[in-house]
């Protein structure tokens, strides 16, 4: 038996455990007291994080694309291929007419060569990854009002906090282990409220349950922001020593009556005053967001009320306080620490900035780094389906499940003269790809993470990959030397997090040797630091907090005669994004195993309409037949469904409308109408 | 699979093989197979005892024997396709082979009902257990005394074994009724329309000479089970017939516990007064 | 009388791993105390009940169950017999429990797979967590390790058990071991009794429904509860196919989850939250109680550490007493 202390896969969390092996294959897991994030426990994910690794459908050699079929090839045919491939669509079209996505489940030592390789190699800023379906909006709120697009806090703050306001996170199912501690602060006496209209497991536990229409977020805020400052309730010391832009912002809000609020947001306004009174009186207030916040065409004005609010109140910089995005994949925060985004190197160095592309070209061998910033990938699709974009190099991404409106996305990957995807499983995008390369899972290989909290840990390989995969740090090695570059040689991983911190200030005391059992929480900028797991201590990152105006803005799609009903599409508990993982995971998927709808029963009684019977839903995008879950969790009106089941897939339906500045889709709210199916 | 076994050890866990004869169909949901073990030796089930049938893939699922251990040379399987297993099993043609553990749990005791009177009521798939005790009626009548089968559907096309009930019906030896919830105007139905429990009141029962077998889904029990006592049928003289998600058949895994019992070893079948104050038992 | 000093135990265990696949727990680099060869590192006995269960020995939360390919069905060859010393007295009294379950009516031969023949050795004296006195289990294993706070006294008690024991030269005198048999006796667990008394409520039904939906508003279902309890026997089954064979193993389960009693038809028996919470605590202090005459929690103390929210079994037992009573 032997057991390796690594990070678990799934969320953002940062859970770390054992593996356990029996020498050859995982038989189990066990969890660790002594770190701080897991304290011995895990959620069902992590319980069962060992089933998938060993399953038979795990991709174990090269495939390339023959008269139509996939085929199994070396690995020097694959990588000659990928590399001619790249080439030749570059050759003809420009260098921009390829595109990297990097994945939030690859390590950052991945993601910092896989932007390596998409710049330097092929002189592309072409890469971004899932973030942008996720957290771009919180990257460029809180960079623009904050300094730094990162949790503030740390998870160990919610056991100090006296009022803790969760809005848009569905905290127990999604970061499970977080959403303990809140319910474990709320049991203490904390103050929670909870802004959701869905009736989430903490809503059972809120002082306040704010059920606000699906984005209506600015309007509530706004109007809590307008209570705060009318009755006086504002942390003057604070927005004087520590903030700008106070004024104008101020003069902003000042029209957020609650009652005007209460006429957006469908609430009263007796509920937007007690939540802004109980929030500006407790001594230190966190607030939790995710996806209801950042999945909007408005998602960075989301982000912004959030930001504002805090500063408002003071709770930013201390323990118990603080604006707390919860980043979804275990390492999405790494990926763009990293810099698989399209305008930024690692630890958000400016593309656009010469003497950081002198710098990072002198430590790659002197070529010049290509200058103006990339596409984001939510463009990037749209110029693929344009014909604008000819190649696509996908690491460890799903986009025909994940990314908003399927059709638009099958259009626009098949229409790629060159579609490469490296993968675990053959999923369904690499099923549609020219080549598949296949990659070790996390159990398999060695690197680092960075979980929600900024804190990097260490990930250690339990067993060895199936067959010829390798892990994705090998492959994107092998890529450069295929394409006859040299200057990605790494022994090990560890190499690799030299560069990185060499490279990257927030990096620059990291190193594998430093990060046993509790790892470091970036910024982290010399080999003495010892991390910092509270931001904006003494000063903001940017040096005064900045408020910024907002205006309130409707979602792209609301409901009428046609579509009547609000869809808003997220994940459950037991299942992780496109399912390639947990779907593969016995307990998992019989506990959830068929593609649903949740419909309140007042609506299905309106349209005769019964729990566990098949429903079509149908947008202006496209149509699904799923099947019904009658609860009143979602409030009459709303639809809810999960985007992990490739059978039924919700993101036939969302709509590829997406916020000005961050790019993100707005998953969180599509206009659909329902019918009995058959 | 690292693990020791020592030769004296039984393999609790290792299906036998077994060959399907022939596949019928008995409504659109279900199917009737005919199994033999391939090495010929008979499967040793009492009526109301279960196997678990193993398809390499899909697991296990428990089912019911249907048919009588006096019919020999096979036995008979009726399957409704509900879940992956069974959907898989709905696939097999004669000649195709399949695991089989078992057979599993309690029986029905028949020397208990040896010159009694018998009151075999089913409803829905119930009759797939039951029909294991009806038939070994039919092959021994001489044991019991009065024998009544009752048996109701939701409509026409949900009735299982229609052959069988046609020929029961006309067969001296038994009082066989057969009820379903709805007709619809095509439907060409020979027996009574409303509701199973309707049928008892009407029964001329004689309490202490009396056993009744109750099998069916969890809704018809308490129903049943009220007529029934409203004839002055004590609770030891109801037998009733459990289904739980079985997974393993030998009591291990957890999945079918009733409180304190374990319905594959326990039951399935159970004499109500064993099951009437556990809660979630009926 | 004998004893090892701590400094010696890796050598003692070590000398056994010819013979025997030794599991000590010792202590992980990061600081966990986890069941493992006498080679990967010091023994670490003291310290009380490990984190997770010792019967996955036996147990383990994923294992093969047969293995179906073209040449029929597959089962693998030997090892070496288990000598596992780190059980507390508590575990001791769970291990117990579960090979009467395992045994009994049909004999899992899985699990007997590994258990037969294996050696048991248990830790006490002043070896719990922060040095705190573990009570003497005065049997129900093949030998004892008892620290009297310098010394581990080795108690045989079986036949293999002092073949062990037998290895090493006497050096002490037996007041020692007389003295902290006099101490275990005068322990009580105040937990025992509050368990007891929740046990009677509930055969008594004297715990209404809204009590366990109450508790389950703060179940996540991690399942961690189950996973770490050593008489949780409950398991799944799957079939992984691949070209040439296909490999059925089981895997621990949870009655935590909503799918554990779900039927093909969409009946659940534990068709709520609060039913499953039920379950969870009824199963052990009732449920066990009818079927096996004993309560099946021995207060290993596993699930209450390991509950992300606080509603382990002793805590809800707590409630229940306090509520209730």
């Amino acid at each position: 038996m032997k057991r390796t202390f690594t990070v678990c896969p799934y969320c953002g969390t940062g859970c770390m455990f054992y593996l356990l092996s029996d020498g050859n294959r995982l038989v189990g897991v066990e969890p660790s007291r002594n770190h701080p994030v897991s304290r011995g426990g895990l959620c069902v994910k992590g319980w069962n994080a060992f089933s998938f690794v060993g399953h038979p459908d795990r991709l174990t050699v090269p495939l390339v694309r023959k008269d139509g079929e996939l085929v199994p090839v070396s690995w020097d045919e694959a990588l000659a291929r990928v590399v001619s491939g790249l080439r030749s669509v570059q050759g003809r079209y420009g260098k921009d007419s390829i595109m990297f996505a990097s994945s939030a489940k690859a390590t950052n030592e991945e993601n910092f060569l896989l932007m390596k390789l998409a710049r330097r190699v092929f002189g592309t800023n072409n890469i971004d990854h899932c973030a942008r379906l996720c957290h771009s909006s919180t990257v460029v709120g809180l960079a623009e009002t904050f300094g730094s697009g990162a949790m503030t806090n740390s998870i160990d703050c919610i056991d100090k906090a006296d009022l803790i306001f969760v809005i848009g996170s569905n905290t127990t199912e999604q970061h499970p282990l977080i959403g303990t501690r809140i319910i474990n602060a709320a049991k203490r006496g904390a103050k929670l409220i909870v802004a959701d209209n869905r009736v989430i497991r903490l809503a059972r536990h809120a002082d306040s349950h704010l059920r606000h229409k699906n984005g209506s977020d600015v309007a509530l805020l706004s109007g809590m922001m307008q209570v705060i400052i009318s009755e006086g309730l504002e942390n003057r010391a604070f927005i004087d020593s520590r903030t700008e832009g106070y004024h104008e912002f101020a003069e902003s809000v000042r029209e957020w009556t609650p009652e005007r609020a209460a006429s957006f947001t469908g609430l009263s306004a007796a509920e937007i005053s007690d939540a802004a009174r109980q929030y500006a009186a407790a001594g230190s207030a966190m607030i939790f967001y995710s996806m209801g916040i950042t999945q909007h065409t408005h998602g960075v004005d989301n982000v912004r009320c959030i930001a504002n609010l805090a500063m408002l109140t003071g709770n930013v910089g201390r323990e118990g306080t603080g604006v707390n995005p919860l980043r979804g994949q275990n390492n999405v925060q790494g990926g763009c620490d990293m810099g698989a985004l399209p305008d930024l190197y690692s630890g958000y160095q400016k593309v656009a900035d010469p003497s950081v592309r002198l710098k990072f070209e002198k430590a790659w061998g002197g070529a010049l780094l290509p200058a103006t910033p990339g596409l984001p990938l939510t463009l990037a699709m749209n110029a693929a389906a344009r014909g604008d974009l000819k190649g696509m190099f996908i690491m460890g991404e799903n986009p025909l499940i994940s990314d908003p409106d399927q059709a638009h996305v099958l259009a626009a990957l098949q229409s790629l003269e060159l579609l490469v995807v490296q993968d675990i499983f053959l999923t369904e995008t690499a099923q549609l790809a020219d080549v598949v390369l296949p990659a070790a899972c996390f159990a398999e290989k060695d690197g680092s993470f960075t979980n929600t909290e900024r804190r990097i840990q260490l990930l250690k390989k339990a067993v060895e990959p199936p067959g010829e995969a390798k892990a994705d740090w090998e492959i994107i090695c092998g890529v450069a030397a295929a394409a006859g570059f040299y200057g990605m040689k790494y022994e090990n991983t560890s190499g690799i997090m030299a560069e990185i911190a060499s490279l990257t200030p927030i990096y620059a005391g990291v190193s594998h040797r430093r990060l046993p059992l509790a790892g470091l929480q970036w910024p982290c900028t010399d080999a003495d630091h010892p991390g910092t797991p509270i931001l904006h201590r003494e000063r903001f990152s940017r040096g005064l907090g900045k408020f910024v105006p907002v205006t309130y803005r409707p979602p792209a799609e609301t409901p009428d005669d046609a579509y009547p009903f609000v869809l808003t599409t997220g994940r459950t508990y037991f299942h992780w994004h496109t399912g390639s993982m947990t779907r593969r995971t016995h307990l998992l998927d019989r506990e959830e195993n068929r593609a649903f709808v949740e419909m309140n029963p007042d609506d299905a009684t309106k349209l005769g309409i019964k729990g566990g019977e098949r429903a079509v839903v149908s947008s202006r995008r496209g149509e699904i037949t799923v099947f019904t879950k009658l609860t009143d969790v979602v409030p009459p009106g709303v639809l809810f469904m999960p985007f992990h089941f490739a059978e039924g897939a919700a993101n036939a339906l969302t709509n590829n409308e997406l916020d000005p500045e961050s790019h993100i889709p707005e998953f969180k709210v599509s206009a659909v109408r329902v019918r009995r199916a058959g | 699979m690292a693990r020791t076994t020592s030769p004296a050890e039984e393999l609790l866990y290792n299906p036998c093989e077994a060959e399907i004869i022939s596949v019928a169909d008995l409504t659109p949901d279900e199917k009737l197979f005919s199994l033999r073990m391939t090495d010929n030796r008979p499967l040793g089930h009492l009526p109301g005892q279960f196997v678990q049938l193993s398809i390499p893939g899909y697991t296990e699922a428990p089912i019911s024997v249907a048919s009588s251990p006096t019919r020999t040379g096979f036995f008979d399987l009726a399957i409704r396709r509900a879940g992956t297993l069974t959907a898989e099993m709905h696939r097999k043609v004669p000649g195709d082979t399949v695991g089989i553990r078992g057979p599993f749990g309690s029986s029905f005791d028949l020397t208990a009902f040896q010159g009694k009177d018998l009151l075999l009521i089913s409803g829905g798939c119930g009759l797939a257990p039951l029909r294991s005790l009806i038939q070994y009626c039919q092959d021994c009548r001489d044991e019991f005394a009065r024998v009544a089968v009752i048996y109701g559907a939701r409509n026409p096309d949900a009735l299982l074994f229609k052959n069988d009930l046609a020929e029961w019906r006309n067969s001296p030896a038994f009082d066989c009724s057969v009820t379903v919830d709805n007709v619809s105007g095509g439907d060409c139905f020979y027996g009574s329309v409303g509701l199973l429990p309707a049928l008892i009141p009407p029964l001329e029962v004689i309490p202490k000479n009396t056993i009744a077998v109750v099998v069916g889904p969890p809704p018809m029990y308490r129903a049943v089970i009220e007529e029934l006592k409203k004839k002055g049928m004590a609770s030891s003289r109801i037998l009733l017939s459990l289904e739980r998600q079985m997974r393993c058949g030998v009591g291990k895994c957890g999945h079918c516990t009733i409180e304190h019992l374990y319905c594959c070893t326990d039951g399935p079948v159970f004499r109500l007064d064993q099951v009437e104050g556990v809660r979630g038992a009926i | 009388m004998k004893t090892v000093i701590p400094d010696r135990l890796q050598e003692f265990f070590i000398g056994f791993t010819d013979e025997f696949e030794v599991k000590v727990p010792v202590l992980t680099t990061e600081g966990e105390r986890v069941f493992a060869s006498p080679f990967d590192g010091p023994p670490a006995l003291s310290g009380g009940a490990l984190a997770a269960k010792p019967t996955a020995v036996f147990f383990p939360q994923q294992d093969g169950v047969i293995s179906i390919g073209s040449e029929g069905l597959l089962h693998a060859s030997s090892a070496k017999p288990l000598f596992v010393a780190g059980f507390t007295p508590r575990d001791l009294l769970c291990l117990r429990f579960i090979d009467r379950f395992f045994a009994e009516g049909y004999r899992d031969d899985i699990y007997f797979s590994r258990r037969k023949g294996a050696l048991i050795a248990a830790v006490s004296g002043f070896s719990g967590a922060s040095g705190g006195f573990v009570p003497l289990s005065g049997g129900a294993c093949d030998l004892e390790f008892v620290f009297d706070g310098a010394v581990w006294i080795v108690v045989p008690y079986s036949e293999p058990g002092k073949r062990i024991a037998a290895r090493i030269p006497d050096d002490a005198a037996d007041d020692a071991l007389a003295a902290l048999l006099e101490k275990s006796g005068g322990c009580v667990d105040e937990d025992a009794a509050i368990i007891q008394a929740a046990s009677k409520l509930l055969l008594n039904e004297m715990v209404p429904d809204r009590f366990w939906d109450s508790v389950a508003e703060s179940c996540i279902q991690c399942t961690g509860c189950n996973l770490v309890c050593p008489t949780c026997t409950c398991f799944g089954v799957q079939d992984w196919r691949y070209p040439d064979r296909v490999e059925r193993s089981r895997m621990w389960d949870s009655c935590q989850l909503e799918g554990f009693m779900r039927e093909a038809s969409g009946h659940n028996p534990l068709g709520t939250e609060g039913l499953r919470t039920r379950r969870r605590i009824h199963h052990k202090l009732a449920a066990d109680r009818t079927k096996w005459g004993e309560i099946s929690c021995f207060l290993c103390g596993r699930c209450d550490a390991a509950c992300p929210t606080g509603i382990g079994i002793v805590a809800v037992s707590r409630m229940i007493v306090e509520r209730f009573s």
